[in-house]
């Protein structure tokens, strides 16, 4: 079961084609928790389950958090529910925020690239890095009327916003957009359709390591998770244990064992289920620890084992 | 080998104990609800038998995560100001007052030695009913690993007997 914070929607802003974005806040105008530019939060939409959105707002604003959801055409259900259910006054339940696409904190210039409503994690990194006083850049393709273009006002005189309406002009190259980099303090980031992370994968595959981020909006293909083996899970609270097939799904595994974890994306790109590791080997093949995070932590939905024996802290 | 730890508590002729320590009330903080930030006070109502006013631990105010719901022995929290001070030098971390998610922060009271004691808070009376343990979700409020520098100093919990107003600076001592 995940952990909920109740907030109430205070304020419902059309911000840019089929595009609201919300203002949350606690009932009592309690502070919230802070959180990190990067950071999304998952929304429960009754009886469709969780649906992720980045934080879009000033994470030195503890008052409200902001969200921008857009109805999507074929949405699974939880854009059509913000924007036809939901009402300013309405109570909805959320998860702490999670960040799995952090600003990279030893580069001295960022180069941010956004498709569409991909823009929204760029609003929140965009105020921390003009309060820090580095460079950025962030560029914003869309079709028409780019989303968000209110909260993007907000930013707007530091002349360091270019939109590009791809209806109209043609698509900039990759080169262009991403600054002549690599170079050396660069770090650039992309946030949008899987065609475009595809791009910006291709654009920077020679870029040295650390020096790129891809933030996915679904889980793409799972990697081959070599060496997988049929292995012994343990829970180190209880002392329980069951076999898992190498292949398994070590959530289900875990929950079938009786521990609470909990699951958005259940593709290994959101956070939600991790856990620590305390004995064995695993195989992460999540898009989101870092090396070090990986050493005590991994994410259950897509991890498998290397070691006939895994115990996890749960 | 054997440690001898030192006891704050002086054990004199005919069995009966007497404690040498007093204290004061550091801070003071609450928070509505699970989660969310601990909010700075220069005072707080005790009520007996249920909790803080204001606070998430007070009985009868539902709660939707395990760690931090009300529970009868649960009503008021303290900190030790020391181990702050403990977790900065062995940690090199900054712990705050309104961080460590505890109710009241003590200075120069022995916390980890007054489990199923009573004491005064200024002129409430409270029991201490177990020590506090720490929980993981701590690192996910403060975006600090914080977890393992708390082990075994988590600070306790306490029934409220006599209750009424807790003010900074109030003197904590033994019954
Ligand atoms: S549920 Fe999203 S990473 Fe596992």
């Amino acid at each position: 079961m995940a952990r909920h914070i109740m907030l109430a929607v205070r304020r419902i802003i059309p911000d840019g084609p089929d595009t609201n974005r919300l203002v949350l806040q606690d009932p009592d105008g309690w502070p919230l928790p802070k959180w990190k530019p990067g950071a999304h939060l998952d929304l429960q939409v009754p009886g469709i389950g969780p649906r992720a959105y980045s934080l879009c707002g000033d994470p030195a604003t503890q008052e409200s958090w902001e969200i921008a959801v857009r109805c999507e055409v074929n949405s699974r259900g939880g854009s059509s529910w913000v924007h036809d259910v939901l009402r300013q006054g309405d109570v909805v339940a959320v998860t702490m925020p999670r960040c799995t696409f952090p600003i990279a904190a030893e580069a001295s210039r960022h180069v941010m690239i956004a498709g569409g409503i991909g823009v929204t994690p760029f609003l929140a990194m965009a105020h921390e890095f003009e309060r820090r006083g580095v460079a950025w850049t962030l560029h914003l393709l869309a079709r028409g009327g780019p989303p968000c273009g209110l909260a993007l006002a907000g930013l707007a005189q530091s002349g360091r916003i270019r939109t590009h309406d791809t209806a109209r002009q043609a698509r900039p190259r990759w080169d262009e957009l991403l600054d002549g980099g690599p170079t050396v303090g660069l770090h650039a980031y992309c946030c949008g359709p899987q065609a475009m992370l595809d791009g910006f994968a291709e654009a920077t595959r020679d870029w040295p390591r650390g020096t790129t981020s891809i933030e996915h909006f679904v889980p793409p293909p799972l990697p081959a998770a070599e060496g997988a083996m049929q292995y012994t899970l343990r829970r180190s609270v209880t002392g329980a244990e069951m076999e898992v097939e190498a292949g398994g799904s070590m959530l289900k595994a875990l929950r079938m064992l009786g521990a609470q974890v909990d699951a958005s994306c259940e593709g290994g790109i959101c956070g939600a289920c991790e856990v620590r590791w305390l004995e064995g080997e695993p195989i992460h093949r999540d898009r989101v620890l870092s090396p070090e995070r990986r050493r005590t932590h991994l994410l259950a939905c897509v991890a498998q084992c290397a070691s006939d024996r895994l115990v996890v802290e749960a | 080998m054997t440690e001898t730890l030192a006891s704050p508590i002086d054990v004199e002729a005919g069995a009966s104990h007497r404690s040498t320590w007093t204290g004061t009330v550091a801070h003071l903080h609450v928070t509505a609800r699970a989660f969310l930030p601990m909010r700075s006070q220069e005072s707080v109502e005790l009520v007996a038998g249920c909790g803080i006013v204001g606070d998430r631990y007070m009985l009868g105010i539902e709660q939707g995560f395990y760690s931090e719901k009300p529970e009868e022995g649960r009503q008021v929290t303290l900190f030790e100001s020391e181990v702050l001070e403990a977790i900065g030098r062995d940690y090199k971390m900054e712990l705050l007052p309104e961080e460590h998610r505890r109710n009241i922060t003590t200075t120069g009271v022995p916390l980890n030695w007054l489990v199923g004691k009573r004491f005064r808070i200024g002129s409430c009376l409270v029991e201490a009913t177990r020590l506090s343990i720490p929980c993981r979700h701590i690192e996910e409020i403060l975006q600090k690993q914080v977890f393992d520098a708390m082990v075994h100093r988590s600070g306790l919990n306490c029934r409220i007997l006599v209750g009424g107003t807790v003010r900074l600076g109030d003197e904590i001592r033994p019954e």
